[in-house]
């Protein structure tokens, strides 16, 4: 047998597959896999805020707490208390003890914390006129309690961070991109939680001043606000217009009347820094 | 900008990643062509991994030969590496990694003993290993070495 030396036409050892295709395939299945898993745990916490114990709530309101420069204020507390003797007898809100706290913060935000615990930002202590309108804006964060919004954001953030630690390792940059954006107790709420936060606020307000007045107030002036000045709220709440559209027809479907607003309180009012 | 500045960790791979795919791509398509045109050169040098009854003329001389090489992944075949990690399958864009240093050995090997004039290298044998036994472990960076060894014979002029 003679030996006959001969290149072979192609290289079997080496996968025809264009690199760039590979990492299309598996970027795209890592893409989907991510969001399967944020759908599901998406449906998973809202399974879990009806059934989360108050005890563990308190807990995490705690943990939250942690992360914000706030501090009690005895008037806005005050306020708040007399504004949550018009719950009714039945709300579940009855369960919660209250707690509203100030941080210095220049922005126009309140937010609701796990375990009963409002922070107002001074920057919005500023902006209010009357107590309606401060009334209209706490009783807009109860709404988010007694729709446990702020529980339903907080899971998903949590999972989606665990997921990415477990994924990238606890310390690289990707998880550290996804807890920045995502693990925020500032979370997000979707448009339809406003609403339904702004419904809930607008009742109790005319419950407990017997009139709608200074309910739109507030989002009125943002509205007319130079929008530079409030990229925080903007980008995370319904158009002010809009807010204020479906209150006025919320206040004619239910034949609110709209009274005069009484002015804020001496010790409730921040002067501009 | 601003995000460049607070995440440089992670623009600092991407940079990596696409620097991995430019680069790695044309230095493997410059070596590919290389393996290639000297895989024509020493075609007429056979290379059996057997070690017996390829010789059955006289022997003048029989010579250790041996040839190695090193070649290194870039942050693009390792991150197509990962992500494969995660779904599982053959790991693509290490293949040609591997290919490239076997051949490439056996190139040098065949230099080797081309220059010493040899007829046939008889026993060929092939051995691997990971440079860095940390290769895998985060932000290294892996190479494979391969080492190509066998025995050279000159045949007697007759």
């Amino acid at each position: 047998m003679k030996f006959t030396p001969k290149l072979p036409d192609h290289d079997v050892n080496v996968s025809r597959t264009h690199p760039l295709a590979e990492l299309f395939w598996l970027l795209g299945g890592l893409v989907l896999m991510a969001g399967i898993v944020f759908t599901a745990l998406g449906f998973a916490t809202d399974l879990a805020v009806t059934k989360t114990p108050l005890r563990v709530e308190n807990w995490l309101g705690k943990q939250a707490l942690k992360r914000f420069p706030a501090s009690p204020n005895p008037p806005l507390q005050r306020h708040l208390n007399s504004l949550l003797t018009t719950l009714p007898a039945d709300s579940p809100l009855h369960a919660y003890t209250f707690q509203v706290f100030l941080s210095e913060n220049n922005d126009v935000n309140a937010i609701a914390l796990p375990g009963g615990n409002i922070v107002v930002y001074s920057g919005l202590l500023r902006q209010v006129e009357s107590e309606n309108e401060l009334a209209m804006v706490l009783y807009h964060e109860l709404g988010h309690f007694a729709h446990r919004d702020h529980l339903r954001g907080l899971g998903r953030g949590l999972g989606l961070t665990v997921a990415s630690a477990l994924l990238f390792g606890r310390d690289s940059a990707a998880s550290e991109v996804v807890s920045k954006t995502l693990l925020s107790f500032q979370v997000n709420y979707s448009q339809s939680q406003e609403s339904a936060a702004d419904s809930f606020g607008l009742e109790m307000l005319t419950r407990h001043y017997g009139h709608a007045g200074g309910s739109t107030d507030f989002f009125s002036r943002l509205a007319t606000t130079d929008k530079g000045k409030l990229p925080y709220l903007l980008a995370s709440h319904p158009h002010p217009e809009n807010r204020i559209e479906e209150l006025n027809e919320l206040i004619d479907r239910n034949g609110y009347i709209i009274g005069i607003t009484l002015p804020l309180a001496q010790d409730l009012r921040l002067h501009a820094p | 900008m601003d995000i460049i500045l607070q995440y440089p960790d992670l623009f600092i791979f991407l940079f990596l990643v696409c620097l991995g795919y430019g680069a790695g791509t044309w230095v493997e398509k410059r070596h590919y062509a290389s393996i290639k045109a000297r895989e024509e050169q020493f075609l007429n040098l056979p290379v059996v991994t057997g070690s017996k009854g390829f010789f059955d003329r006289p022997i003048e001389k029989s010579v250790l030969v041996s040839g190695n090489v090193v070649v290194s992944i870039d942050y693009f075949k390792r991150l197509l590496a990962i992500l494969r990690n995660i779904f599982g399958g053959p790991v693509k864009s290490y293949e040609s990694l591997v290919d490239r240093a076997r051949r490439e050995a056996i190139l040098r090997m065949k230099d080797t003993a081309s220059q010493l004039g040899a007829d046939i290298i008889v026993n060929l044998r092939l051995e691997t290993a990971a440079i860095g036994q940390n290769a895998n472990r985060k932000r290294q960076i892996g190479s494979v070495e391969v080492i190509a060894y066998g025995t050279a014979l000159i045949y007697r002029d007759t």
